[in-house]
């Protein structure tokens, strides 16, 4: 066998072998079952990408649904130059610990309830198509940083859960969060919630999430009805 | 009070009790953070005005953001602020840190699409039409206010239907939206992680 066969053969051999556990760490078509039961007293951390604007407020509504003693630590990421959004999630942090009677959430350290970390935009409003590939690498270097190589390398380990609704920058998380999974890695589960706009048609990042989620929600009915995965529970904000 | 006034105005007021007969029939009309010169030019035409007078609303709020607007007709007041007297009252201004008060104080709210907007109004129980911008590329904002009109919410018009929707609104006819339900995504979350012998789920319905 010469030179070339046998590369093409290693080749072929390394494709097949990517493809196969691709294919091990995608989601089945079934809605997922829950995996592994909890305590009650138990805590699980949470991240969430603030998307800025009408993302920012549906997935901060959507938090402050939630039990903050059972969720924790919180990491709210966001994009860069994105401050609202970044006083807005301290807004809630207040707002749940005023209610909670706790101290103030705004300690540092590992022990703090909740962190901010923010990512580049994979590609902003307006953006020219001929650098757009740039910022969505640099992007994708951020994420996969903070979701895979820091916890593995630095501590504290990746969040259990990733709450993701848009817009485009949370496609890039999610590859982060595969990047993990392919690798054997804790990888946190991937829970996207479409838009309460979107009644009739998927946003962009609704269609590229919907296959490589673990839990693909909408919030209108008319959104599953080609039978595709998802599921509809009605209004969620 | 003439024969032909329709009382949709006095019974907004008169179904929050906290208006009183001196500040009935206030709207105000919202663009968010966006540019919408055709509504913003639209709430200040003759037409609608005339209506607005004929339902009985007595002053006009405008918030109109980025837009660009025909301003002759209003005296400047101050840096971004523009007035004008009359049997309606006009006062249109760029933006301001929130809008919850401006909310509070109207009988009727006209607004752009904006899915925020919509459900901070919705829910403050006010009497909303919204008008989906169609020069926007990707108008998926349509959507939402023709389903929430489908249900009887709010009302959606187009700019050039606007006198006419303003006009036909039935305020006690709207379906009162729902409040906010935090139980169905924090079921949802605990049950995907595992909490599913939670006491937070004892009280669900499914």
């Amino acid at each position: 066998m010469d030179t070339l066969g046998f590369l093409t053969l290693i080749s072929v051999l390394i494709a097949a072998l990517t493809l196969l556990r691709l294919y091990a760490v995608l989601p089945s078509t079934q809605t997922a079952k829950p995996s592994g039961l909890r305590e009650d007293s138990d805590v699980c951390s949470l991240a969430v990408f603030l998307g800025s604007g009408g993302h920012t407020s549906e997935a901060l509504r959507l938090l402050s649904a939630l039990n903050f003693n059972r969720y924790g630590p919180r990491t709210y990421i966001i994009s860069e130059g994105d401050t609202l959004s970044m006083h807005k999630a301290m807004d809630l942090e207040c707002a749940k610990s005023t209610e909670a009677s706790q101290t103030t959430p705004f300690t540092s350290g590992p022990d703090a309830p909740c962190s901010f970390v923010v990512i580049p935009r994979a590609r902003r409003v307006h953006q020219s198509f001929l650098t757009a590939p740039f910022s969505a690498a640099l992007s994708l270097a951020a994420s996969i940083w903070h979701l895979t190589a820091s916890p593995l390398f630095f501590g504290p380990p990746a969040p259990d859960v990733l709450l993701l609704n848009g817009p485009g920058t949370c496609f890039v998380l999610c590859i982060a969060a595969y990047l993990s999974r392919f690798l054997g890695l804790k990888s946190p589960k991937l829970i996207y919630v479409e838009s309460f706009a979107r009644v009739r048609h998927l946003s962009l990042s609704g269609k590229l999430l919907r296959p490589l989620v673990d839990r693909f929600i909408v919030q209108w009915p008319d959104l599953l009805q080609d039978g595709k995965r998802g599921e509809c529970r009605g209004w969620l904000v | 009070m003439p024969e032909s006034f329709d009382p949709s105005p006095a019974s907004i007021s008169d179904g929050s009790s906290t208006s009183t007969a001196s500040d009935r029939g206030h709207v105000f009309v919202t663009v968010g953070s966006t540019r919408f010169d055709a509504l913003v030019q639209k709430v200040l035409s003759e037409p609608v005005l005339d209506v607005l007078r004929a339902k009985g609303y007595r002053t006009l709020d405008v918030q109109c953001g980025n837009s660009d607007f025909d301003a002759s007709q209003l005296s400047r007041n101050g840096e971004d602020r523009w007035q004008r007297a009359g049997d309606v009252e006009t006062s249109v201004w760029r933006f301001k840190p929130t809008l919850k008060e401006e909310y509070e104080r109207a009988d009727l709210i006209i607004s752009h699409a904006g899915s925020g907007t919509i459900i901070d109004v919705l829910r403050l129980g006010k009497p909303l039409i919204v008008v989906p911008n169609e020069t926007l590329m990707d108008n998926h904002q349509a959507e939402l206010s023709d389903a929430l009109a489908a249900l009887g919410h709010l009302m959606s018009s187009s700019v050039a239907g606007l006198s006419k929707a303003i006009e036909t609104l039935n305020t006690s006819a709207l379906v009162p939206f729902p409040q906010f339900d935090g139980s169905r995504f924090r079921e949802l979350l605990d049950e995907e992680m595992g909490f599913i012998h939670s006491r937070d789920n004892s009280s669900s319905g499914r």
